[in-house]
């Protein structure tokens, strides 16, 4: 009624609203690429065992929906232990890599000193020693270390980045000189400057590196793979592919695991979704 | 030094001594040393040395150089490597762009449409690599699909043809958000009166596009195009978990069989050989790149 009232009084109107419910359906058709194996995989670990995972034509509706799979993949792994650990090594990486971060950015940002630009130089080179080409000799050199097959073998390479010290000397660099100068006049000593004063106004900048973190250690798995025997230490990404391993053609029970380790960063991502999406336009990843 | 150091700046500073900024730096060049700056050290040794784990590391000047020349598998591997920079850079340099058009638009409901898009971003290469399983299965769904269309069915994963590119194909979707985001920061940059003069001048949707708004953003295509071939050179972790290198080599990369050399066969010189030349080229490629933009800028 509404909408045929709507149409004789303004035919422009109309094909206003017809142009607008076609950009949606364009951008949900463009959203199911992106969930759609997600929810492809989510269908999968709640299957019932009477029903194809697989077949034409697709049967994505579960009937009934089980959860039986989620039982499964976490008493056939130690996958509590594997969450556990992931959780140890997001819990001690963060921390320590907002606050190296911080010490190394301050005096590249706030004070004046010899071989200040070489410094600087010297952490952004690490943007060109990837990963992936330091497996072997960081391999070596934790052998060396005796850290062989430790946590502080994981832990160790994902502290420092060049990403974390590039935002953060951005951050401290746009604080103004007055805040400083008061405190200097008050008799703080530079480490007061920057814990008590700095540290604090940069939080915005700290809160989106810690996000970061929280995902890259959440979803390692290369280095943990070289450097991890025991699967006793295992982080749940390398969890995940061990459990591809062990239950070889248990479909759902794979599906199921592997949905398991998404939720926690998925809830993170949810829940400050604003944040991440406005700090990754703006910061290049490193 | 420290005299100079000291001189300047105890006049402007009260309270600071000459060592201060050092010690801040204290635990990140801790770190530098032990984590880049020795093992950066022990991959150019090794690289020319012959190391199996079990004996002890043993110079061998030019030989791993000299082998890999002659190594088919490695040529197969750079082969694969310059394939997979070939097919990937139109799905991360040029497709994000549209994303980033189609989401760069006041709606109340954009920001959710922005986070569907970067989901794959923040999850584990190892679970998007078994949600891909799913779907391109041989009774997947784009085999589904393609039966729909009177095609296929493709075994994508185990056929030499189409592995390498669903692997393409997978990091691509991956990325997909993170390059949407540079643009939109980049889309956002663009003076919004340029765009309206054009239109105003009759510049059509296209020709505003390929007049205005992508000259504006030479300086983020320079860093997408930059972070999409070293992102395609370093593949390593996609093929890992979705055909190990396989079938029949279609999918090996140079980043793949420095994995495998190392710490499959313990040839972890060899590895290293090809490491630094790997290197070299991720070296070369950001250079290139960095001399092509100054002289677009200038």
């Amino acid at each position: 009624m509404a909408a045929r009232r709507l149409y004789r009084r303004s035919p422009r109107l109309d094909r206003r609203t017809v142009r607008r419910i076609a950009f949606y359906l364009l951008l949900i058709a463009v959203a199911a690429l992106f969930i759609g194996p997600f929810l492809i995989l989510v269908s999968s670990a709640v299957k019932p065992a009477t029903q194809d995972v697989f077949g034409f034509p697709p049967d994505l509706i579960p009937r009934p929906p089980v959860l039986d799979w989620f039982r499964e993949a976490w008493t056939a792994i130690p996958y509590a232990r594997f969450l556990l650990n992931s959780v140890i090594y997001v819990g001690i990486t963060v921390p320590v890599y907002l606050v190296v971060s911080a010490l190394t950015a301050y005096p590249l940002a706030r004070i004046a000193f010899r071989g200040r630009g070489l410094f600087f130089l010297l952490f952004l080179s690490i943007m060109f020693l990837p990963g992936e080409l330091m497996l072997i000799p960081r391999y070596l050199v934790m052998g060396q270390l005796g850290l062989t097959d430790t946590f502080a073998s994981v832990i160790l390479p994902a502290i420092l980045s060049s990403l974390g010290i590039f935002l953060l000397r951005q951050a401290f660099s746009q604080i103004p000189d007055e805040i400083v100068e008061a405190a200097r006049v008050d008799g703080a000593n530079e480490f007061a400057i920057f814990w008590r004063i700095a540290v604090p106004i940069v939080a915005p900048t700290l809160a989106v590196l810690a996000i970061l973190g929280f995902v890259s250690v959440w979803n390692s798995f290369i280095w943990p793979l070289v450097t991890l025997t025991s699967q006793s230490k295992f982080p749940i990404a390398l969890g995940i592919a061990y459990l591809s391993g062990v239950s070889g053609t248990d479909v759902r029970g794979l599906a199921a695991g592997t949905v398991l380790s998404l939720i926690p960063v998925v809830v993170v991502f949810l829940l400050l979704q604003k944040r991440i999406l406005n700090s990754m336009g703006g910061a290049v990843k490193g | 030094m420290a005299v100079a150091g000291r001189g300047s700046l105890k006049g402007r500073v009260v309270g600071q001594r000459w060592y201060t900024p050092y010690l801040f730096l204290v635990p990140g060049l801790l770190l530098y040393a032990g984590m880049f700056a020795w093992p950066a050290v022990i991959a150019i040794q090794l690289a020319f040395s012959d190391y199996d784990i079990v004996n002890p590391i043993r110079w061998s000047g030019l030989d791993n150089f000299t082998r890999l020349v002659h190594d088919p598998r490695a040529w197969i591997a750079l082969r694969n490597s310059l394939l997979f920079v070939v097919m990937f850079l139109p799905l991360t340099v040029v497709a994000p762009l549209f994303l980033a058009l189609l989401v760069n638009v006041k709606l109340r409901a954009i920001q959710a449409f922005r986070m569907l898009y970067y989901l794959p971003v923040i999850t584990s290469m190892v679970a998007v690599a078994v949600a891909w399983k799913y779907v391109f299965n041989r009774e997947g769904v784009v085999n589904w699909l393609l039966q729909l269309a009177g095609l296929g069915p493709i075994d994508f994963l185990f056929d030499r043809h189409w592995a390498l590119p669903t692997v393409v194909l997978l990091e691509a979707w991956k990325n997909a958000g993170l390059f949407m985001m540079i643009y939109l920061a980049g889309l956002q940059a663009v003076p919004a009166e340029h765009v309206e003069a054009a239109e105003i001048d009759g510049a059509n949707r296209w020709q505003r596009l390929w007049h205005v708004i992508v000259p504006a953003l030479r300086p983020t295509f320079a860093v997408t195009l930059i972070l999409s071939m070293l992102e395609a050179m370093r593949a390593f972790e996609s093929v890992y978990v979705l055909t190990r290198g396989g079938p029949l080599d279609s999918t090996l990369t140079l980043g793949y069989y420095i994995w495998s050399k190392a710490f499959e066969d313990y040839d972890m010189g060899y590895a290293s050989s090809v490491g630094l030349v790997l290197w070299a080229i991720m070296i070369v490629l950001a250079l290139v790149n960095l001399a092509i933009t100054r002289r677009k800028d200038a």
